[in-house]
């Protein structure tokens, strides 16, 4: 994975890498340690046990590592999601989580 | 401003960050952005990060706190970090998405708030740098703001919160009240300055809860004095009575120290803080030395005195300008002749104020030595003084010595000298012509540099009398090293022995003293008849007293002169006569043996009269009458005989009582002139070896025996500097005559 990856991606690149004081190879090892977060697996196991509570928890964390590093695409149903946990929103959450889910994988491919 | 401060650096110099976040990668993105500035500690939860703090308490500058933790939450550690006073003042930034948590984070004692995602690490790090500045300042002032001893504020910041309390409640009627502890120098002495501590800071305690429900505040100013100022309405009484701790030392469990309170009550807010404190510090002074009124109040009484006072001192100058001052005379009379006959006189100052009308000395001669004027009042009366000799001489072809006051500021003065012989040399008279009476309390103060500047006055023909003999604690040691010409009997130590009882002996012995010393003495306060031939047998030479003139302005004083220098010829003619030195002659051996042996510190000197068994005891800081222990008593040898068994160690009693005996004495006397012994006493740290001499008074069988103890415990042992000789002198003093 390269910054023009990331780009390419639709990652705020310039914001993310000033964030990690434009170390590049720090600013990639975090983004390269995304494609493996457990919290996307907790997040749907969570979601899919109707666990609110622990589905929270792992998307409001996942939010802010996405948020500081910048990977907007994946960031934005993210937060949206973790908005609509945490006031405990009941609703169907499979077409949610099937866009983060799918927006993980494109960002894994790269 | 302080920016930095050695105690928040780590050992590698950088101060020291706790980051705490659950996230790696947020952990990560500041460990690159502070790891440059920073020494950095991680932690992965609110417990971990208590612990963590709690191990670095003295070291960490600042904690990066996120709030959504698992196991402890970063709310929930904030809250108990702020509880713990060990760690409460480490500053911590919150560090969240969470925009609504912000006002909750400040109030549970956040110092500030970080939004995430976060901003330009420049950022995070300036809004750092800015907390830490806070918070190190903020531990300086701390650090100076108390009173190491106590832990109270120190005055200056006592006085600043004291103006802040008040700007907040206007309205608030307030006390200023100041705490004095008596005597606390002997609880230092006694115990040892850590103990002396101890008892300041348990006061401060006492005081301090005694006003925490009230809003006062305490401090302590200088050594033993506290602050206190409080909303009105509290009870003085229970505060001083709470505040007079027991002292906890086993050997004087519950004594309790003797405070002294000063309340300046609903004060003046118009008054600068530290006025309003002397205001009360002044109430307090009206109870010094006081057993029965502990509570002095700044009342309207009081602040006429005061304002009293401060007229004085700014009418002052004025006073001089116009010459409001008056000198009155009051002659000295040499009473060993058959007539008396005039010697000299002192000068004594008066105001003749033009709105007050005359003022006492009495009143305004203690108030100018407090502020220094007295040196120019002095001054004025020298010159005054001085002339007056010169106009007298003019007039009656007679030279009359007069006495001036030379305070104690003076002789501190480099330029005294100077100033004196100027005063002499511009009226065209003699140092001789011009006595200086000089305070016996100046000599104890400094007494080497009063004694090398006595010299260098006498030295110059000055000739000097030492003043107000008897009230002082002058020790007859320094008296027989210190240069006089005189010495003066206080006015209240003689009209004392002449009251009640008529107890002379006392004046006796310092007449006797003096004479020995070859020093004249003059006796002041003089009013019968009775008392001048008392004195006169004692022989003492020079009576000053209403018994022959009070003070009076020089032209009521001039027919002293006139009769005076009508008996030139009388006086130039040596028809004084001898003093009757038979039997005093025996006397001045007596009281030679005497001071000699107080001088070669003898804590114990018994003088004693062989026949009846009556004895006086000497000591030379006159603590036996401080102690209220008689001073004479009767069948000397029967008390040794039972006070041996109870004041000497066991082992010695028998020895001791086979030698000390009236027969065993005499004959030594009698063989060798002197008996001595060497045993051991009992005192309150133990046997100590002291030494016992004994002289006769005359020669042949004796009829007065001078008897001396000291200690030679160290010398015995070690042969060390014997500096506890003094301690010594109370205790074994105390011991004899149990």
């Amino acid at each position: 994975m390269t910054l023009d990856d990331l780009r390419a991606y639709g990652a705020n690149v310039d914001e993310g890498l000033g964030r990690c004081m434009g170390m590049e190879s720090l600013y990639l090892r975090l983004a390269e340690s995304i494609k493996t977060d457990e919290k996307f697996d907790v997040l749907t196991r969570t979601l899919q046990a109707g666990d609110l509570d622990g589905a929270f928890e792992a998307a409001h964390a996942l939010k802010g590592v996405l948020a500081n590093l910048a990977i907007t695409p994946l960031q934005l149903p993210v937060e949206e999601i973790t908005e609509l946990l945490r006031a405990r929103t009941a609703m169907d959450y499979t077409d949610l989580l099937g866009r983060i889910v799918a927006e993980r994988e494109r960002f894994c491919a790269l | 401003m302080l920016k930095s401060h050695e105690k928040f650096h780590s050992v590698n110099g950088k101060r020291q960050v706790l980051v705490v976040d659950d996230e790696l990668i947020n952990r990560e993105i500041l460990r690159a952005v502070l790891q440059d500035s920073y020494e950095l500690l991680f932690a992965e939860n609110g417990r971990e990060a208590l612990s963590i703090m709690r191990e670095n308490k003295d070291t960490l500058s600042v904690v990066l706190l996120d709030l959504m933790m698992p196991v402890m939450s970063g709310m929930e550690m904030l809250q108990a970090a702020k509880q713990d006073a060990d760690i409460a003042p480490i500053p911590i930034i919150v560090i969240s998405a969470d925009q609504n948590a912000e006002v909750d984070c400040l109030t549970a004692g956040a110092s500030d708030f970080i939004p995430k995602p976060y901003p330009q690490p420049a950022v995070i790090l300036a809004r750092m740098l800015r907390t830490i500045e806070l918070y190190e300042d903020r531990q300086i002032i701390n650090s100076t703001e108390r009173d190491s001893v106590t832990g109270l504020y120190n005055h200056e910041y006592f006085y600043s919160y004291a103006e802040q309390f008040d700007q907040h409640h206007k309205d608030l009627e307030m006390d200023a009240i100041v705490v004095d502890v008596n005597h606390f120098h002997m609880i230092n002495e006694r115990f040892g300055k850590a103990y002396g501590d101890v008892v300041l800071k348990q006061i401060g305690e006492s005081l301090r809860a005694s006003v925490a429900n009230n809003e006062g505040i305490v401090c302590r100013r200088e050594a033993d004095t506290f602050l206190v100022y409080c909303p009105h309405g509290i009870s003085f009484e229970a505060m001083l009575e709470q505040a007079s701790i027991r002292l906890t030392r086993e050997d004087v469990q519950g004594s309790r120290v003797w405070l002294r309170m000063g309340i300046y009550p609903k004060v003046d807010k118009s008054l600068d803080i530290e006025r309003r404190f002397d205001r009360a510090k002044r109430a307090a002074d009206t109870v010094q030395g006081s057993f029965a009124r502990r509570i002095g109040v700044y009342d309207e009484q009081l602040h006429e005195r005061e304002l009293y006072s401060e007229q004085l001192i700014e009418d002052f100058d004025l006073a001089i300008k116009e010459r409001q001052f008056t000198v009155y005379y009051q002659p000295k009379y040499d009473v060993q002749y058959e007539t008396p006959m005039l010697a000299s006189a002192e000068a004594l100052v008066r105001w003749q104020h033009p709105t007050l009308g005359m003022i006492s000395p009495g009143i305004f001669i203690p108030l100018f030595e407090k502020n220094g004027l007295i040196q120019r009042l002095d001054l004025y009366v020298w010159c005054e003084a001085a002339a007056q000799i010169r106009a007298w001489r003019d007039r009656f072809g007679f030279t009359l010595p007069i006495s001036v006051n030379v305070s104690r500021i003076d002789m501190y003065d480099p330029f005294l000298l100077e100033t004196l012989l100027k005063v002499v040399r511009d009226n065209d008279i003699v140092p001789f012509d011009l006595l200086l009476e000089i305070t016996e309390s100046a000599y104890t103060q400094d007494s080497s540099q009063m004694i090398e500047t006595v010299a260098r006055l006498r030295e110059i023909g000055f000739r000097v009398e030492m003043d107000d003999f008897g009230t002082g604690y002058s020790s007859l040691n320094m008296i027989s090293s210190i240069p006089i010409d005189a010495l003066k009997l206080d006015m209240q130590f003689v009209r004392n022995a002449f009251s009640g009882q008529q107890d002379t002996r006392m004046l006796e012995v310092i007449i006797d003293i003096a004479d020995y010393l070859s020093v004249p003495t003059i006796a002041e306060g003089v009013e019968t008849q009775y008392q001048m031939s008392t004195l006169k047998e004692m022989g003492c030479e020079y009576v000053q007293g209403f018994y022959f003139s009070r003070p009076v302005p020089p032209e009521e004083f001039e027919p002293f002169i006139v009769e005076r220098a009508g008996r030139k010829a009388e006086a130039d003619g040596a028809l004084r006569p001898e003093l009757r030195l038979g039997s005093r002659r025996q006397a001045a051996i007596t009281y030679a043996n005497i001071v000699q042996a107080l001088a070669a510190d003898y804590f114990g000197v018994y003088y004693v009269n062989v026949a009846t068994g009556h004895f006086t005891v000497y000591n030379a800081r006159q603590q036996l009458k401080e102690l209220g222990l008689p001073t004479t008593g009767e069948g000397f040898f029967q008390r040794c005989a039972q006070d041996i068994r109870v004041v000497v160690h066991p082992d010695d009693v028998e020895m001791l009582l086979s030698v000390f005996t009236k027969d065993n004495i005499l004959s030594s006397l009698e063989q060798r002139g002197t008996f001595t012994v060497t045993y051991r006493m009992m005192f309150d740290e133990g046997p100590q070896y002291v030494h016992l001499k004994a002289t006769s008074m005359s020669e042949g069988p004796a009829q007065h025996i001078v008897m001396g103890i000291s200690s030679v415990d160290e010398q015995i042992h070690n042969e060390q500097e014997h500096a506890w000789a003094p301690r010594m002198a109370s205790q074994g003093a105390r011991k004899e005559l149990s």
